[in-house]
């Protein structure tokens, strides 16, 4: 009872950030509960991690089976469904990520559950917790609150809180997974890793786009290294492409490409409406331009005002350093 | 193969300030301009493609406003056979399990073999109505598809996870897929496509047709609700960086490895 | 397919062709890229590759400029060859997607730009202008085209054009958010479905306004209006024809100088294809201090810029100097300090390739508009 549940994510041989995150949002909601923080891990052979969120959680409910080796959304909704019934928390975490997305909703329908997705910080009210989430990409926030009895269940946009020190030492409980055979009408299959080679920057995550600021084909491998920190691929406006140091189908705008990175970093770019067309759907605009006034920056999140020769070469290391 | 898609008309909001209205519950979208979600745009691309690979029927499904016929046409135009628009004041829209639900009254009772949606609509972000509408069917799923493939009553749907890696997982049909964007290139709706496209069928259906109670998708039985909506205090100005420009790269460095932007 | 053939060879009257080559001859175009228009008037007899036809890549190259139609002996128009080709793939919903984007944001909030129609008027904020109510009584209707009302860069032309009306005390008013694309590119870009339906729905629109003519700022929604819309029931001209006559009755002023050399580019859509040359240069020759010199390719030989026929959604790849290039080079050969323009695309294409060839100290783009703009008190 008024216990948190938090539904620990990794993939292939990996914890995965959402879940110490998730675990800090969760320890101060269960704190304002009155209950216990309590991490819910299945996999196979994966002790390393309970270990590692134990130091973040009261509790450690681990189910080491081989069933659990890959990821099935089948599988984690009816053990899922079991451990509700069993613990009866108040609220049950998961990522909104891809494998949260994909199984919370039908746990939500299966067990008749008041849920809430991509919610990013909790307010109270009477000691009840009411998420806050965002609509319209983000112009809205919202609050949604639950209604009738818990369980209730949410899923918790990434990045939403700083993970700090590990600052508890939960006890790992192993417990027997609930789930006894395969399921055989949903079965993994393979991972697949991203084709390296021909970039397709309308798919692209992180993409470093070059103006003509850049002045010359000889200044390239500067942003190149840049890019390759960030592991963006590159693209530019129509003065770099035409200028030959990229080949048109990495130009952005009205004539070339339209994107939608989560992270756009436009170096030397003034941003004509032409250009702006194509890339203002990306999540995070960062913008490099030695003019305040360059249009820009009234698309940006981030504004450098500062010639890029001098600010390029720094970050690239900065970035190096950051990421060992 | 006959295949369901779900689409939703939804604002674009990108380049629209937006403003809260009297109730304090909802905005004002006098002023915003509405098309396709994105992601359901896709959708239709796929159903037309996979109908035109191997055979078999497409219908459009939305539930929405009558605005939404033009869009619905256009899916029509492209390839879509009939449409089906269920239009009922009564459904509650800020709850995606009770919008699976009122999909499914309609969806249970037909022949099908696949059915998808977007992964997500743009203008309320929940990223649950397509896996809740598996549920409530009861068949398998697979959420933020980008590529699918058949091989004898199964599909194999690669499923976009984060940092550019597929998972591939293989169902049982019937099976629910809700499409990421980027899974092909939606084709154009020609005008004189759209004009033709008026003789196919649009049906329009509300509760009482589909047989469920008021009581199961109203927003009194939600097992949600919606309390306030408000602007959020960060402005979307750019936030400007000073400094010498070794602080600034600094700075922003920090910004993206620990700010999450990576 | 027999009927479509029929219509392909009469529309565009192919048989009439002789094959002299004078189309080709005259393309600017074919500079940079394979296009021979001659050869697609000829190989579209052929009703087995059409389809074929429509998917080489050069149909798209084409500006629309008109230069093979003004110099044609049999008076074909061989762009359009290009553009019903462009039509077929656009039949099939095989185009690519800046043009899908473009044509959908047409039909959808009436430009082609993906803007919302409500932010239409935004650029008159702070403006004292009157918007035109149907059945009331107006001398001049403006229409001003949405890639001026839409591109900051170029919303100072129609805010100059509200100053220059305000300031000769002329009666005028715009359309406001029912303004709605006139569909030269869509044309251009073959789609002949959704032109149809902007000419119907914006020729009803326009009647219903009591106006005495439309003043047009874009040369191609000048040439739209004035040669596709058979049913409009008003004049329709360029604003330098209006202007001109204005200075000509003495009801404008230009009263300060703006002492340059003012190189003028005829666009395609303004002079080749509706022979308005003069009233350009009548304006700029009425600016105090300016020298006007001429370009040696002016007037019906003018230099196409590469700004229509689609090109704002669909890039030449080409290795080649661009069009627009050549142009500022030939400017600066005449050590013009201004190269004036009456085109939104002139402006947008002439002004990146003064960047390009780095002569941002010496010489700057600008339309007609912001010149007059800095040639009168306020
Ligand atoms: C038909 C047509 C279609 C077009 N289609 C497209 C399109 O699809 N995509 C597109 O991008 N453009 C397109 N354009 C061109 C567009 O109008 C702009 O001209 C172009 O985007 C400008 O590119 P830019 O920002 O790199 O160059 P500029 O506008 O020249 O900007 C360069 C910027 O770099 C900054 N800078 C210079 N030196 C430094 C330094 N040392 N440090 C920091 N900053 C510096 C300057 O302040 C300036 O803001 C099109 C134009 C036409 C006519
Ligand atoms: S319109 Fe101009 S660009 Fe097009 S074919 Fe004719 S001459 Fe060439
Ligand atoms: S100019 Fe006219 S007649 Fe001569 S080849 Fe071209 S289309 Fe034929």
């Amino acid at each position: 009872m008024s216990d948190v549940f938090v539904l620990a994510e990794h993939r292939q041989g990996e914890l995965r950030d959402i879940t110490l995150e998730m675990l800090t949002l969760a320890n101060g909601v269960a704190e304002k509960l009155g209950g216990n923080t309590v991490a819910v891990l299945l996999g196979s052979g994966v002790d390393s991690f309970a270990e590692k969120v134990s130091g973040y959680s009261d509790k450690v409910l681990y189910i080491d089976d081989p069933l659990f080796e890959d990821y099935n959304s089948e599988k984690y909704q009816r053990v899922l469904a079991a451990l509700l019934d069993d613990y009866k928390p108040t609220l049950l975490m998961v990522g909104h990520t891809t494998q949260g997305v994909d199984m919370a909703p039908a746990l939500a329908v299966e067990k008749q559950l008041p849920f809430i997705s991509d919610v990013f910080e909790f307010e109270f009210e009477d000691g009840k917790p009411i998420p806050v989430r965002q609509f319209y990409g983000g112009k809205v926030n919202a609050n949604v609150a639950f209604k009738g009895d818990p369980p209730y269940l949410a899923t918790i946009r990434e990045a939403s809180v700083e993970v700090g020190e590990p600052s508890k030492q939960g006890s790992v409980e192993k417990i027997d997974s609930p789930l006894k055979e395969d399921i055989d009408y949903r079965r993994f299959i393979e991972y697949i890793e991203a084709e390296v080679g021909d970039v397709d920057i309308t798919q692209s995550e992180i993409l470093v786009a070059v103006g003509r600021g850049v002045r010359e084909d000889k200044n390239m491998p500067m942003v190149e290294e840049l890019a390759q920190v960030l592991k963006a691929d590159l693209c530019g406006s129509r003065a770099a492409t035409d200028a030959g140091w990229l080949p048109h189908d990495r130009q952005v705008g009205t004539s070339g490409k339209t994107v939608k990175p989560k992270l756009y970093l436009a170096i030397g770019i003034s941003g004509a409406f032409q250009h702006l067309a194509g890339m203002k759907g990306a999540k995070t605009i960062v913008a490099i331009n030695k003019d305040p006034e360059a249009p820009i920056f009234a698309e940006a999140d981030y504004g450098i005002v500062d010639d890029l020769f001098k600010v390029v070469p720094v970050l690239t290391e900065k970035l190096k350093e950051l990421k060992g | 193969m006959n295949i369901f898609v779900c689409v939703k008309r939804v604002p674009d909001t990108s380049e629209a300030e937006i403003k809260i209205d009297e109730t304090g519950r909802d905005v004002d979208s006098s002023r915003f301009s509405f098309d396709i979600n994105d992601a359901d745009n896709y959708a239709v691309e796929e159903a037309i493609r996979i109908k035109e690979a191997r055979g078999g029927n497409v219908q459009v499904i939305c539930a929405g406003p009558q605005d939404a016929d033009v869009m619905i046409r256009m899916a029509l135009a492209k390839g879509g056979d009939s449409a089906v628009r269920i239009d009922d004041p009564r459904i509650n829209k800020n709850d995606p399990l009770q919008m699976a639900k009122v999909l499914a009254a309609y969806i249970k009772e037909q022949e099908y073999d696949l059915v998808m949606t977007g992964c997500m609509a743009n203008d309320n972000w929940f990223m649950a109505t397509g896996v809740a509408l598996a549920e409530e069917l009861g068949v398998p799923h697979a959420a933020m598809v980008n590529q699918v493939e058949f091989l004898d009553g199964k599909v194999k749907a690669h499923r976009e996870l984060e940092g550019g890696l597929s998972e591939v997982v293989e169902m049982e049909l019937p099976a629910v897929l809700t499409i990421q964007t980027g899974i092909n290139e939606p084709r154009y709706a020609p005008i004189r496509g759209i004009r033709a496209a008026q003789k196919k069928e649009l049906k329009v259906l509300n509760l009482d047709d589909l047989g469920i109670s008021e009581e199961e998708v109203s927003e009194n039985s939600s097992l949600i609700e919606l309390q306030k909506l408000y602007i959020p205090e960060v402005v979307s100005k750019a936030e400007f960086i000073e400094g010498e420009p070794e602080e600034k790269a600094q700075i922003m460095a920090d910004k993206l490895v620990k700010g999450g932007l990576l | 397919m027999e009927t479509e053939l029929q219509s392909f060879i009469e529309k565009y009257d192919l048989l009439g062709c002789i094959q002299c080559g004078r189309c080709t001859g005259g393309c600017p175009v074919t500079v940079r890229t394979n296009l021979n228009v001659r050869r697609f008037v000829y190989d579209s007899l052929d009703e087995d590759i059409l389809e074929e036809l429509a998917n080489l890549p050069e149909i798209w190259d084409c500006t629309a400029c008109s230069t093979c139609a003004v110099r044609c002996p049999k008076g074909l128009k061989p762009l359009e060859v290009l553009i019903g080709l462009r039509g077929i793939l656009v039949e099939g919903g095989r185009v690519q997607p800046t043009v899908r984007d473009a044509l959908e944001s047409v039909f959808r909030e009436g430009n082609p730009w993906d803007k919302p129609r409500a932010a239409r008027c935004d650029w008159m904020k702070d403006l004292d202008v009157r918007i035109a109510e149907p059945g009331e009584a107006v001398e001049n209707l403006i229409f001003v085209c949405c890639t001026i009302v839409y591109d900051p860069k170029l919303q100072v032309i129609a805010q100059n054009l509200v100053r220059i009306l305000n300031k000769a005390g002329v009666d005028f008013a715009f359309i406001g958010e029912d303004e709605t694309c006139c569909g030269s590119e869509v044309h251009n870009l073959g789609e002949e479905g959704l032109f149809e339906m902007l000419v119907e729905d914006n020729t009803e629109l326009l009647n219903s306004f009591n106006a005495k003519r439309m003043v047009t700022i874009s040369p191609h929604c000048y040439t739209a209006f004035k040669n596709e819309h058979p049913d409009l029931k008003m004049e329709v001209v360029h604003y330098t024809q209006l202007v001109g006559e204005l200075l000509e009755d003495k009801k404008l002023e230009l009263t300060r100088e703006v002492p340059q050399r003012i190189v003028f580019h005829d666009p395609c859509f303004l002079g080749k294809q509706n022979h308005v040359f003069d009233e350009p240069r009548y304006i700029l020759g009425n600016i105090p201090g300016a020298e006007l010199v001429e370009f040696d390719r002016c007037r019906e030989r003018s230099l196409c810029c590469e700004g229509g026929g689609g090109k704002m959604w669909v890039e030449t790849e080409s290795t080649k100097e661009r069009l627009s290039d050549t142009r500022v080079k030939d400017a600066r050969a005449l050590e013009a300090g201004i190269l004036a323009v009456a085109c939104p695309f002139c402006e947008l294409t002439l002004d990146d390739s003064v960047k390009a060839k780095g002569f941002e100290e010496e010489m700057r783009v600008a339309e007609i508009l912001e010149i007059l703009g800095e040639a009168i008190e306020d």
